[in-house]
């Protein structure tokens, strides 16, 4: 079976890296929006701090102008100047600030346009005052419609204020939520990978056991396999052993018998007596070398020829043919030895030689299989 | 301790298949083809048992064994050979000069059983 162990667990480390990678992409956008909004708020406070203070010097400017206008003490009419020029300042870091805000952008174009006409009014009216015309100055500022108007710069002001902080309120609120789900969001991640590592380690503790289970197994079946091998090789060694004994058993038994015949041929070979060994039908079965020497015929011309191609009873002396047609054979046949009978040898070159045949019958079982003939030489070669 | 046996025999096929079997069933075994070479084997180290044939090429067997048997007195002779002797020789003669007789053509466990008793 396939090992499904190394797949799950990288599977649920796969799992593990996806989501921390989710995790991470999570909390780094998050971040970045923070730090993007941080830039905004940071903005936004900023506007609603120069909107204070825009309204802080028209009121600055528009208290000292009246106050000049009574005193005609210089330090008022340079505080209503610096408190314009601020408010010129003001403006201008408004518009900045404004800029990218296409709904009030305009508004505060107005706002500027509406606090520039007060400070030209206040500016008409320093300069009546220091030309000594004092009853020229009150006349201009019972006539002035202004106030009215200034009325309304300080409510869009605080409007806009209002508006600012409401947004900022939004964007509070916006941030918790962000970062209530970053939070969640790791912790769960966290939960999540720990649970999952919880799960690889159960299936790697689970295998450690399986294949410790598989070991033992697997150590058992060696151990008794190797048993088993060894009680083989014993009986196989046994057996190899005992095949070798047999083996030099046969080779000693063929050797023996070798050894034992070749010993009995030399014995029969260094006679030297004819010797000839006929079978039972009386033909010659085997010679010694003395038959060859006396004949002349060699082995191969001999054997299974019968013996009266070689010998002949011998006729009596008075020339009479033999009482017994074939003594030999009926000495076979009676199974008697036949000692000393006379005979003539007949030799290659067709001369013959009296020779006394003696006959022992070979017998096996107590039955006579052939015979052993020696023969004695009586007489020297007659020549034809 | 292993028992020691010199086998002597002029035929080389005879030394090669005893001595194996010999050696097989645990017995240190010096093979010599000639008269000459077990005496001087015995007199450098004396065997606990000599396995001899009776005809060697050099020498007659009963003539080294009698050499044999004047350096090793008490280390007995088996007796290994194709002449097939009569009973009454072996019983008057050969005992005599060697401790046991057997034909070659006898069987080796028949020939291990007749080492293990003269070596007993």
């Amino acid at each position: 079976m396939k090992d499904q162990t190394i797949p799950r667990v990288l599977a649920l480390f796969g799992l593990i890296c996806v989501v921390l990678i989710a995790v991470a992409v999570h909390a780094v956008r998050n971040v970045n929006r923070a730090v993007a909004a941080s830039d905004w708020v940071n903005a936004t406070h900023a506007t609603v701090n120069e909107l204070a203070n825009l309204a802080a010097s028209l009121q600055a400017g528009e208290g000292s102008l009246r106050l000049f206008a009574q005193s005609a003490d210089p330090r008022d009419q340079a505080a209503c100047r610096q408190a314009y020029a601020d408010t010129a300042d003001h403006l201008e870091v408004l518009k900045a600030l404004t800029r990218s805000d296409a709904a009030r952008h305009p508004r505060v174009l107005r706002l500027e346009t509406q606090a520039l006409a007060r400070a030209g009014f206040a500016r008409q009216v320093l300069k009546t005052k220091v030309a000594g015309q004092h009853g020229e100055v009150l006349a201009m500022l019972a006539a002035d419609t202004g106030a009215a108007e200034l009325s309304e710069v300080m409510r869009e002001i605080a409007k806009l204020k209002t508006e600012y902080l409401d947004q900022l309120a939004e964007r509070d609120r916006a941030a918790y939520l962000q970062a209530q789900t970053t939070r969640w969001t790791v912790w769960t991640g966290v939960g999540l990978n720990f649970a999952l590592l919880a799960g690889a380690a159960w299936i790697m503790y689970r295998d450690i056991g399986f294949r410790r289970q598989a070991a033992a197994a697997l150590q058992q079946a060696n151990d008794q396999l190797e048993s088993r091998v060894k009680v083989r090789t014993a009986e196989l060694s046994a057996a190899n052993d005992q095949l070798a004994l047999e083996n030099l058993e046969r080779r000693w038994a063929n050797q023996a018998l070798e050894h034992q015949l070749r010993y009995d041929h030399l014995i029969i070979d260094s006679i030297s007596d004819l010797v000839l060994v006929v079978t039972k039908a009386g033909n010659i079965s085997r010679i010694n070398p003395a038959v060859s020497h006396v004949t002349g015929w060699d082995s191969p011309a001999l054997i299974n020829r019968p013996l009266t191609e070689l010998a002949r009873p011998a006729p009596a002396p008075d020339g009479r043919a033999p009482l017994v047609a074939d003594p030999i054979g009926r000495a076979m046949q009676d199974g008697r030895d036949l000692r000393d009978l006379p005979v003539l040898l007949r030799n290659r070159q067709g001369g013959e030689q009296a020779v006394l045949l003696t006959l022992f019958p070979v017998r096996d079982a107590n039955k006579v299989v052939g015979g052993v003939i020696t023969l004695r030489s009586t007489a020297p070669v007659a020549h034809p | 301790m292993k028992n020691k046996i010199l086998l002597v025999d002029d035929e080389a096929e005879i030394r090669d298949l005893l001595g194996q079997f010999l050696q097989h069933n645990g017995y240190v075994v010096t093979s010599v083809g000639t008269a000459q070479e077990a005496v001087t084997h015995v007199t450098a180290q004396v065997p606990d048992l000599v396995v001899s044939d009776l005809q060697l090429e050099e020498s007659d067997g009963l003539e080294m064994i009698g050499r044999i048997k004047a350096i090793a007195p008490d280390t007995p002779v088996l007796l290994l050979t194709s002449l097939l002797f009569d009973q009454k020789v072996i019983t008057e003669t050969l005992s005599k000069k060697v401790s046991a007789y057997l034909p070659k053509t006898t069987p080796l466990n028949r020939i291990l059983d007749e080492i293990k008793r003269l070596l007993a």
